[in-house]
């Protein structure tokens, strides 16, 4: 190939990988809200060693070969001890695949925030920032009473 | 490179280091591949396979070029605000590995153009790496275990 076809197409693979970059940058770590129909689960449904806290709490979904989630759940950790009643659950994937089927996880950290009665009401694939879930239990609180 | 840090972990910003160098190599093999300067694009492809399985099975703090930044960059930064866990960067070696080798077997049973397709691929998971901080282990150790290609029995009884 004529080296400046050759060098126009890795130009091209970087544009690409930039571009793939970027499209992935901003998905990562975007909250969903749950549907109103969404699942809701028992402690007993996760790996035994999790228990639900009052208000509401965070699931961190991790595997040993995550380098990003030991930062997002030090974020979760400070979140939670700013609100009553909220707290997190680490459920480690690597050799529970089983696990990750049930909850649907494709990547990691993956993060459910759960409302008191276990129901789904957010989802964030990848890293969420701290403000997004610090505005999900916000919105839970506010619910809580309507819901009363 | 006498490692005298107390705490288990590595630097994460050397491991993106190296994905930087990877990527550079890899680039160097997809245009030599493309204008058909086979000898060298094939030397090259060995030794990015040859450094892939170096990664992978001893580890990422022994990476040629883990030790290139902990010698020369590391002592020039500030520390790092926090160290990471190796077994990432190490997984994500191996899938490096796993990469080229599957180039290599392509191009003994299909032909040319299987060394630049896969030097390719592995070119945009270390570019992601390098400038986004794209972990692959984040995102596809669970892919794979799915697909039942990866994956371990619970450890505990």
């Amino acid at each position: 190939m004529d080296p400046l076809l050759a060098a126009a197409a890795l130009a091209g693979l970087v544009a690409v990988s930039t571009v793939a970059g970027l499209l992935w940058r901003a998905r990562d770590g975007r909250v969903r809200m749950a549907s109103a129909s969404a699942s809701v689960y028992r402690p007993s449904d996760f790996d035994g060693t999790v228990s639900f806290a009052d208000q509401a709490t965070l699931v961190q979904f991790s595997t040993e070969f995550c380098s990003r989630c030991p930062s997002t759940e030090r974020m979760l950790r400070a979140v939670a001890d700013g609100h009553s009643g909220v707290g997190v659950a680490v459920v480690d994937l690597t050799s529970r695949q089983d696990l990750a089927t049930r909850f649907r996880i494709t990547q990691t950290p993956t993060v459910l925030v759960l409302d008191r009665d276990g129901r789904e009401r957010a989802r964030s694939g990848g890293a969420p920032e701290r403000a997004a879930i610090e505005t999900v239990l916000t919105t839970l609180a506010r619910s809580s009473y309507v819901v009363h | 490179m006498s490692s005298t840090d107390p705490r288990p972990g590595i630097d994460p910003r050397g491991p993106r280091f190296g994905a930087a160098i990877t990527a550079v190599l890899l680039a160097v093999i997809v245009f030599t591949g493309l204008i058909g300067a086979t000898t060298v694009a094939v030397v090259l492809y060995l030794l990015a396979t040859a450094l892939f399985a170096w990664g992978a099975f001893a580890g990422i703090r022994r990476h040629p070029w883990g030790l290139l930044f902990a010698t020369f960059v590391r002592p020039r930064l500030a520390p790092a605000a926090e160290l990471e866990d190796p077994r990432p960067p190490t997984f994500a070696q191996g899938i490096g590995f796993f990469v080229t080798v599957a180039g290599l077997a392509l191009h003994l049973l299909v032909g040319p153009g299987a060394l630049v397709a896969a030097a390719s691929v592995a070119f945009v998971a270390a570019f992601l790496n390098a400038v986004f901080g794209y972990c692959i282990g984040c995102q596809v150790y669970l892919l794979l275990a799915r697909a039942g290609l990866l994956g371990r029995r619970p450890a505990t009884p």
